[in-house]
């Protein structure tokens, strides 16, 4: 180096910190003597223990996100997609990963930030799903046929961020029933309607509902904001995580293939 | 169930799984394996002949992360930026979730790696390199098709309403980098001089401490440095992966080893509660 370059001293910015941090969701009133303790606590305002006597989970967590309670059919279609959901299946990739913790002897306790680390991937998990939320509400008013071209065109380039594509080649059938199941319901709504079309359209190609899309409509039908959807997709798939890594959790490591010298295949 | 069968067609690609049935039971690697009783081979290699005692733990972390086996005084620089990078104060946000594992009991292995994951982001940590480096290589190609760097600055300057938004320069809390010099003296040390992307890097710091009063980070300096080593931006992401773990770790012992719930303890009343005011819950419908 000729020259030692010149930089700034380093000053700190006296950025004005708040003191303390806000929430809207959540309040907690102090005991009379101990001002850790609360003696009650409030969601969006409800006690806490009134909600355990009138309300069912679904109502919370959906007041959890949304700030309001649900219309009996918004918690109707919450809660069916939650059934959905709730377990990706023994080969999906975060399910296979909670497996792994499980009959390596982990801590059972890890099974669930590892698996749902997994299932917030790109692919087939909540990676996706944000994507998906915008491209369904900016073009729910498009001809579904226009839109089908547009995918169909970018084949087989196309990411899985529009909800909608291939399933191990061809159309996911459990998707396209789990959203017939779903359309029965009142709350279903204009964009899980919408999607559907896109889908019948792209059908006859191999393409079609992908979980992710499914959960991205309804999601966006409910009001939910896109960059919640993730998260969300991450905690209604965790129950079917947990459940298959704690299978696992007292099985010897024989107890999942290992892959043997003859079929581990280096490539050059 | 369906007792129609064409509800059960897929329309599926018969190339797509006769591709999938070729891998099935199988695992191709790129990388490398473990053979037992015949070697272990990361990238060519045999990892217990030819790496281990041989080579540096940052040499092998390089070579599994890029698939590059570099010299040692790279290997060198790089560890010493990994020293750069993580230190044991929880106020930065990664290192708190390992304080608050600490807190909270947790396993050392979980804080450190859950910490490290905290540091993905889009403000700081590994994921930031991405940016970083992929700015320097775009504005080399724009300064050697003429662009000089008061000129790229400009581009960007117009497209954000004035505000230097530069991925390498200006750093949350402070105004300049302490580390930079530090590590300009390492790597003077071990015989490397400044390339053109770095060059440019000090070019384009200049222009933002004239006119803005911002000064490079390290993100810059060292994006910049290993674009002139050969790396690409997605390279120098998966170098960095760890790069917050020991740091994370120091703060998880601190708190570990303190009564439960007293770090940074909190009263009900130091959450501001910013919500609805409480109400009735009516009965379900």
């Amino acid at each position: 180096m000729a020259e030692e370059p010149k930089h700034d001293q380093v000053r700190s910015r006296n950025e004005p910190f708040t003191s303390r941090t806000a929430t809207r969701i959540w309040a907690e009133h102090p005991s009379e003597d101990n001002p850790y303790i609360a003696a009650k606590v409030f969601c969006h305002g409800y006690d806490l223990i009134e909600l355990m006597e009138k309300r069912s989970f679904v109502d919370v967590f959906y007041l959890l996100f949304r700030g309001e309670l649900p219309h009996r059919n918004e918690a109707q279609l919450l809660q069916s997609l939650m059934i959905a959901l709730i377990n990706p299946g023994p080969r999906h990739p975060a399910v296979r990963a909670a497996m792994n913790v499980g009959v390596g002897k982990t801590d059972p306790v890890h099974i669930l930030p590892i698996a749902t680390a997994v299932l917030g991937g790109a692919h087939r998990g909540g990676g996706e799903i944000e994507a998906a939320m915008r491209f369904l509400r900016k073009h729910q008013h498009d001809a579904p046929t226009a839109v089908a071209q547009t995918i169909l065109q970018s084949r087989p380039s196309a990411d899985h961020s529009t909800g909608f594509g291939e399933h191990f080649g061809g159309v996911d059938l459990m998707a396209k029933t789990i959203v017939q199941q779903l359309l029965t319901l009142p709350a279903a709504g204009e964009i899980l309607r919408w999607g559907n079309r896109l889908a019948e359209e792209l059908e006859p190609h191999g393409l079609g509902w992908l979980t992710t899309g499914i959960a991205a409509a309804v999601f966006a039908d409910l009001g939910f904001h896109p960059r919640a959807g993730g998260c969300l997709y991450q905690l209604l798939g965790a129950p079917g995580l947990v459940a298959h890594g704690l299978e696992l959790a007292n099985k010897p490591i024989t107890a999942m293939p290992f892959v043997s010298d003859e079929d581990y295949v280096i490539e050059s | 169930m369906s007792s129609n069968p064409r509800t059960h067609i897929t329309h599926s690609d018969a190339g797509h799984i006769a591709r999938l049935e070729q891998k099935r039971g199988k695992i191709f690697s790129r990388t490398g394996g473990w053979f037992p009783g015949k070697g272990v081979y990361c990238h060519g290699y045999s990892m217990l002949e030819e790496l281990v005692g041989k080579k540096s733990y940052f040499q092998i972390l390089v070579l599994n992360a890029t698939g590059k086996l570099i010299d040692k005084p790279l290997a060198d620089w790089i560890e010493g930026i990994y020293g750069c990078l993580s230190w044991p104060d929880p106020r930065i946000w990664c290192n708190q979730i390992g304080a608050l594992a600490g807190a909270a009991r947790t396993s050392v292995v979980a804080a450190t790696t859950m910490g490290s994951l905290a540091a993905d982001s889009r403000s700081y940590g590994p994921y930031t390199l991405l940016a970083g480096v992929e700015f320097i290589q775009d504005a080399l190609r724009q300064h050697q098709a003429g662009a000089s760097a008061e000129a790229i600055v400009e581009k960007i300057t117009a497209a954000n309403r004035g505000k230097p938004y530069i991925v390498g320069y200006i750093r949350p809390i402070a105004k300049g980098d302490e580390r930079l010099e530090a590590m300009e003296k390492f790597g003077k040390k071990l015989g490397f001089s400044v390339g053109p992307h770095l060059a440019l890097a000090y070019d384009i710091e200049q222009v933002l401490l004239r006119r803005f009063d911002e000064g490079m980070n390290i993100n810059g300096y060292m994006s910049a440095f290993l674009s002139d080593q050969g790396f690409t931006a997605a390279e120098v992401y998966q170098m960095f992966a760890g790069m917050v773990a020991s740091g994370v770790t120091a703060c998880y012992l601190d708190t570990y080893h303190r009564s439960p719930d007293t770090f940074l303890p909190l009263r009900c009343e130091d959450i501001d509660y910013q919500g609805a005011a409480p109400r009735r819950v009516p009965d379900a419908d």
